[in-house]
């Protein structure tokens, strides 16, 4: 078990390597890349601007809580861009076109090898501008977190980060079934919206289905709870049970794909 | 063959060929209404207690919001910039150097099939959605007959207008080996100033005054705006309209320039 473990980082690490030679080569490319990302958080931070210009709260959210909101989100979701984007993106292509057979042939768990190819150094660049969104935004509302605080949000984040990558794996392996992917990542980015929104702006079914049954929201909203009201126990086991629920509900739809799975190439 | 029929027969193709991921259409549309029911709970949210913002009941926005995720599947395109730039890289242009066919009026062809196919489609979860979203569709009324006679024509130069970009990102294959960073930089900036997250009109008066002269203020907003009564002034209407026009025939002229620079870089081979 720890052997294989080990074989599995080693070949993570080597995978890492590689990104990274490879971004320094397409030098121009990585920076059009960061830029990108930069640009997408730039958006969603004016969006809130925009917003707050003609309101002074949205669901007793203030401006700046928003902000530590979107910032967290945008943390999360660099941090996936990082790490298992653009590997689950072509997942979806590669099903299609044979080439998943490359990664079946690969020494490692099929979805390991699968998720962990490629590492995107641009979207780890931008980490530290989504961290600076935060951290103003703590800032603005007079924050003082302690050190357990912060070591529950890092923690919070990298829940969030798992839940993240499960909802895109659920969506992505549909490809199994479906044959082509064109277009169901889009799915992600909607299920993932909600993950900016106050827990306390959705009401009735949109509750019930947003914040109850699926984790969109909770990602985001128990990390910037706790650095604005403290720990919560509650919340923090519900965030716990959600990852690890969600994390063997995509890991199951993933294996149930690859059983279908009959590669394409001749 | 006459010309037309040529191009006809693509656009048949098209339609054909995209119906084979009607499933793929249909799934994205149903996740839209995701994107209209977060719209739904976050402008419901910031409306708490307001009668209006910017000028606006909360139901001309959410009209404004709902019109134009059906414009984005009848008008952006999907995939065209994409599949132009595999066509370069894989030297499937060859045959159009070589045959009588115009390539921009393929491409053109193939980008109305899709709209067609995936507008229409995507119309299916929004009818069924009618009944919930009924009460909160409101458009101006026949005193604003002259700026929805305007939307027709800005409706067809916006589709003119996002194809063409497409096609000139498609073309930049011939320069780049890779054009999906610039597609997604485009998308972030039409996205904010394109009117998909907020309708500009709610911009700092001068950022609404510089997107006014940019073309993605007339991909998507321009036209919904017509319509929605978000822009009431004929003048304005009219002033829009021929900054629209103008980058129609801009981009027609780009597109044109890199097809002709591109060949003359590009290197066709094998049997």
């Amino acid at each position: 078990m720890f052997a294989a473990m080990l074989l599995h980082a080693r070949i993570w690490l080597a995978s890492i390597r590689y990104s990274l030679v490879r971004a320094m080569m397409f030098r121009g490319d990585f920076l059009m890349w960061a830029l990108v990302e930069f640009f997408w958080m730039a958006a969603n931070v004016l969006l809130v601007s925009v917003i707050y210009d003609h309101t002074d709260s949205i669901a007793g959210w203030s401006e700046f809580e928003m902000l530590l909101l979107v910032g967290t989100t945008q943390l999360t979701q660099r941090l996936l861009m990082a790490f298992f984007w653009s590997n689950l993106f072509e997942l979806g292509r590669n099903v299609r076109s044979g080439h998943f057979d490359f990664f079946l042939a690969q020494p490692g768990s099929p979805l390991f090898m699968v998720s962990t190819r490629k590492f995107d150094l641009d979207g780890l660049v931008n980490v530290p501008v989504a961290l600076a969104i935060v951290a103003y935004a703590a800032h603005r509302l007079n924050l003082d977190p302690t050190l357990g605080q912060l070591a529950l949000y890092a923690l919070f984040v990298g829940c969030g980060l798992v839940l993240h990558y499960s909802m895109l794996l659920a969506i992505i392996s549909l490809v199994f079934w479906l044959q082509s992917a064109k277009g169901i990542e889009g799915g992600y980015f909607g299920l993932t919206e909600f993950s900016r929104m106050p827990r306390e702006a959705l009401r009735g079914a949109a509750a019930v289905f947003f914040v109850y049954a699926l984790p969109v929201v909770i990602v985001s909203n128990v990390p910037a709870r706790v650095l604005v009201d403290g720990p919560d126990a509650t919340l923090t086991l519900w965030l716990l049970a959600a990852t690890v629920f969600w994390l063997f509900v995509a890991v199951s739809i993933f294996h149930a794909g690859l059983r279908r799975y009959a590669s394409a190439s001749s | 063959m006459s010309a037309l029929a040529k191009y006809r027969h693509v656009f048949l193709t098209g339609i054909q060929s995209n119906l084979v991921y009607r499933w793929n259409f249909a799934i994205r549309a149903s996740f839209s209404l995701l994107h209209l029911v977060y719209v739904f709970i976050l402008w419901g949210a910031a409306y708490s207690g307001k009668q209006e913002i910017g000028g606006f009941s909360i139901q001309a926005t959410l009209t404004y919001f709902m019109l134009l995720l059906v414009l984005q599947y009848f008008l952006s395109p999907a995939n065209d910039d994409y599949e132009i730039s595999e066509e370069i890289r894989n030297g499937l242009i060859n045959q159009f150097i070589t045959k009588p066919i115009n390539y921009l009026g393929y491409r053109l062809s193939l980008y109305f099939s899709a709209r067609l196919v995936t507008g229409g489609l995507s119309l299916l979860p929004v009818l069924a959605a009618i009944p919930l979203l009924g009460p909160y569709i409101v458009f101006p009324g026949p005193e604003h007959a002259a700026l929805y006679a305007l939307a027709i024509p800005s409706l067809a130069f916006s589709a003119l207008i996002q194809f063409t970009i497409a096609y000139c990102f498609g073309l930049l294959t011939f320069w780049f080996l890779e054009i999906q960073s610039f597609i997604i930089l485009s998308l972030a900036f039409e996205t904010v100033l394109g009117g998909q997250i907020f309708p500009l009109d709610l911009m700092p008066d001068w950022l609404h005054a510089i997107s006014r002269w940019l073309p993605y203020y007339y991909q998507m907003y321009f036209p919904a705006a017509l319509l929605t009564g978000r822009i009431t002034d004929l003048n304005i209407a009219l002033q829009g309209l021929a900054i629209q026009a103008g980058w129609v025939l801009a981009l027609l002229a780009l597109a044109t320039v890199l097809w002709r620079r591109g060949l003359r870089r590009h290197t066709a081979v094998g049997g």
